[in-house]
């Protein structure tokens, strides 16, 4: 049991039409680019639909697809092969974007599709908590980011200011 | 002997260059390991502070 079957168990809901279109972000989706960063969940970004006849967006039919398959909830989360599992909402045009952009990998014949590694570190850079930049500053010191592209992100969803700050706090 | 800080840094650059660049499917058990070595250390550090609270509960106090 791991990460992998979480993998698989999502590839079967996306081919199932449970879900449309996901892609791993956070540590998890770090790790596909830098050395395995510890985490004790997994973040599952996907598009959420309305339900019929509602404005609210909600999670629930996912939620309803893995109880009857016998998973557990736990609060926010699924439990998946011992992985707490979280589906996220791409709420935001920045989380949207990475959702556009996410790029398929591949782990050892599983296709897998992860958050480009600007993408990572802007949505990190939003979040902002002191795990967030570090793990923005782990990009940049593996040289695993195009600072360019980094750049142009930030810039296309109002996150200029908060890189120059980072880069006056950790890197100048 | 004399330890240079120089090399110990890039030694550990090294290290995790390897990691990096280690099988995805290898780092991706790392990351399973690193959860449960994780969750083992919460267990231990949550059994410690039972056990602290036991030794500094307030004894009960008597009908004398």
């Amino acid at each position: 049991m791991g990460v992998k079957e979480v993998i698989e168990t999502i590839n079967r809901m996306q081919s199932g039409g449970v879900i449309e279109r996901y892609a791993i972000g956070g540590a998890v989706g770090a790790t596909f680019y830098l050395e395995p960063v510890a985490t004790l969940d997994v973040d599952v970004f996907v598009e959420f639909h309305a339900e019929p006849g509602s404005h609210i967006v909600s999670p629930e039919h996912i939620f309803k697809h893995l109880r009857e398959r016998g998973y557990k909830m736990e609060v926010e989360y699924v439990i998946i092969a011992d992985w707490p599992v979280q589906f996220l909402p791409a709420g935001t045009p920045l989380l949207q974007e990475a959702l556009a952009t996410a790029v398929e990998k591949d782990v050892e014949g599983t296709p897998v599709r992860v958050f480009t590694p600007e993408h990572i570190a802007a949505v990190a850079l939003e979040t902002g908590r002191a795990k967030d930049k570090a793990r923005v500053l782990q990009f940049i010191e593996a040289g695993a980011l195009d600072p360019e592209r980094l750049k142009e992100i930030l810039a296309r969803h109002g996150l200029s200011g908060q890189w120059e700050k980072f880069e006056r706090q950790f890197i100048k | 002997m004399k330890a240079s800080i120089g090399r110990i840094q890039e030694s550990k650059r090294a290290f995790r260059q390897k990691l990096a660049n280690a099988p995805i499917a290898e780092k991706l058990q790392m990351l399973d390991a690193l959860r449960e070595r994780m969750l083992a250390i919460r267990r231990g550090s949550n059994a410690g502070a039972k056990r602290k609270a036991v030794v500094h509960q307030t004894p009960p106090a008597t009908d004398r």
